[in-house]
């Protein structure tokens, strides 16, 4: 009896199950560790700013939404700074529409690799998202100098960012995999996504304070899952708090259904994806 | 059935369906399907090929463009799945479906050889220490912190080709990739493939170059529309087919 490897291949155990699916993935981790760094070199070897672009993105948003909804709208956050409040949410959220274009435009992208070089082609769709995920991770440097700068400090609780951390990446990896099938057959898809991601954003409370949405219209903000991350991650990286125990619930459930849901109907779709390529 | 053949082909087709006003977008399809008008056109690109190729063999596809010859390839090299039939292959492959299909034009030589190596299947740490070997081969080595965007394409050829052929493989897919580059890197490139079969390697390869297949194949296949038009002793098969044309 065989064993599967790379040097032996059946088209008849071509369709694996999900749990192979992943540790298949593990298996090329090299690979994976030397598309993020490819992604992130080639990024920052083309814009002269190189890896302040990273820094000064986020800063940039801040200063101008700041200014709009800070001194124009004198929106408040009771005991808090209104900047901290403002570009935590600027950063999870950049994360998570970078990352979801950013995984959903890779199958199509890599098309000229896949379409000649056997490659597990999830591999494209889970470095787009890490690679936004290294960006994130640098974001939260000017975030956190912020927070030291006006008097919030740092609490204990930011050794627990990594949690809200996975849990996005898990959200973006499995939805980045929805919106890369769906670009295969429409090439408008990304063009939507973008839409789509902004829509949702404004739905989240990044720049304004949940006391000022009306009664009837909060179980519009409860509903968003994003406002669970959201909610999780502000507690840990300044409030030094534990978010109420459902924003846990919804956050841990909705990411690990996405990726199942986004690896599963990907890894159906592939045979008709490839042929398209 | 023979067990140890490298590769075994059996019965296979591929057929896949493109919707027929070719939609392209998002909108236009949720149009389409509103007025009713969504129709695919069931499009088959390989009906019931079958054939084995044993160790050290070079099997050679011939056939007019359109044929299937580089769906077939794509098959044995993993990257289509069959819709029916059987595909078995036994041993390590060297994809030259198109050389440096992985290439990145922003990054370095020497990125790059890492990259596409470890694209090819390898250890990127192994492809680090083997990349100077490589340049060398290639006739690289004043180049390799140059990004590639600036490499001609002969160069681009000779790289792609040490990498993948770096490690001998047991089954080596040519599809008409060496009819790039200049002279002296078909010459170099043919002389190391003759190497690779004298050492056990088996060949699929794709070309339109006749004389080149009756002389170095021990077996081909005609493909025609995706269908098996004749397959058998190289001589027989060609002078069937130029007959035909």
């Amino acid at each position: 009896m065989h064993t599967v490897s790379a040097n032996y291949y059946d088209s008849d155990q071509a369709r694996r199950p999900l749990i192979s699916e992943f540790s298949n993935l593990w298996g090329y981790r090299g690979l994976l560790k030397l598309l993020v760094t490819r992604d992130l070199t080639v990024r920052y070897k083309r814009s002269t700013l190189g890896m302040w672009w990273t820094l000064l993105n986020p800063l940039l948003s801040m200063s101008v939404l700041w200014i709009v909804f800070g001194q124009f709208f004198r929106f408040e956050i009771p005991g808090l700074p209104y900047v901290v409040y403002l570009l935590s949410g600027i950063v999870l959220l950049t994360f998570f529409g970078q990352a979801v274009v950013a995984a959903g435009s890779s199958i199509v992208n890599s098309s000229s690799v896949l379409s000649k070089v056997y490659v597990p082609p999830e591999v494209f769709a889970f470095s787009a998202a890490l690679a936004a995920a290294a960006n994130f991770v640098i974001s939260l440097v000017p975030l956190l100098v912020i927070q030291i700068v006006v008097g919030v400090g740092i609490p204990w609780t930011v050794v627990l960012v990594p949690i809200p951390l996975l849990a996005t990446l898990a959200l973006v990896a499995g939805l980045g995999l929805l919106v890369a099938s769906a670009a295969v057959f429409f090439f408008d898809v990304l063009d939507l996504t973008g839409v789509f991601i902004q829509l949702l954003t404004y739905l989240t409370p990044t720049f304004y304070p949940v006391s000022i949405v009306p009664q009837e219209f909060l179980w519009l903000i409860y509903a968003n899952p994003l406002y669970s991350y959201l909610t999780v991650f502000r507690g840990f990286v300044y409030e030094g708090a534990f978010a109420p125990w459902w924003t846990f619930v919804v956050m841990i459930g909705t990411s690990i259904a996405v990726l199942l849901i986004g690896v599963w109907v990907f890894s159906r779709s592939w045979r008709n994806l490839v042929v398209l390529l | 059935m023979n067990a140890e053949a490298p590769i075994e082909v059996h019965n296979v087709s591929l057929a896949y369906r493109l919707s027929h006003n070719r939609a392209g977008t998002l909108k236009e399809f949720a149009v389409n399907l509103v007025k009713g008008q969504v129709q695919y056109e069931k499009l088959i690109a390989l009906k019931d090929v079958s054939f084995t190729v044993g160790r050290g063999e070079v099997f050679s596809i011939i056939g007019p463009n359109g044929a299937g010859k580089s769906t077939m390839m794509k098959m044995v090299a993993r990257v289509l799945p069959p819709t029916s039939g059987r595909v078995i292959v036994r041993g390590s492959v060297a994809p030259m479906i198109e050389l440096g299909a992985g290439f990145n034009p922003e990054l370095t030589g020497y990125e790059n050889i890492v990259l596409y190596g470890t694209l090819l299947g390898r250890d990127p740490a192994v492809m680090r220490e083997r990349a100077n070997a490589i340049a060398v081969w290639a006739e690289l080595t004043d180049f390799l912190d140059v990004p590639i965007r600036s490499y001609s394409s002969g160069m681009l050829a000779r790289l792609g080709f040490a990498v993948a052929t770096d490690v001998q493989p047991e089954i080596l897919l040519v599809d008409e990739v060496l009819a790039v580059g200049d002279e002296s890197f078909q010459r170099t490139s043919k002389l190391r493939m003759e190497e690779m079969i004298a050492q056990g390697t088996s060949v699929v390869f794709v070309s339109h170059d006749l004389a080149t297949v009756e002389q170095i194949a021990t077996r081909t296949l005609w493909l025609d529309k995706g269908v098996t038009k004749m397959i058998g002793e190289p001589s027989d098969v060609i002078a069937a087919y130029k007959a035909s044309v």
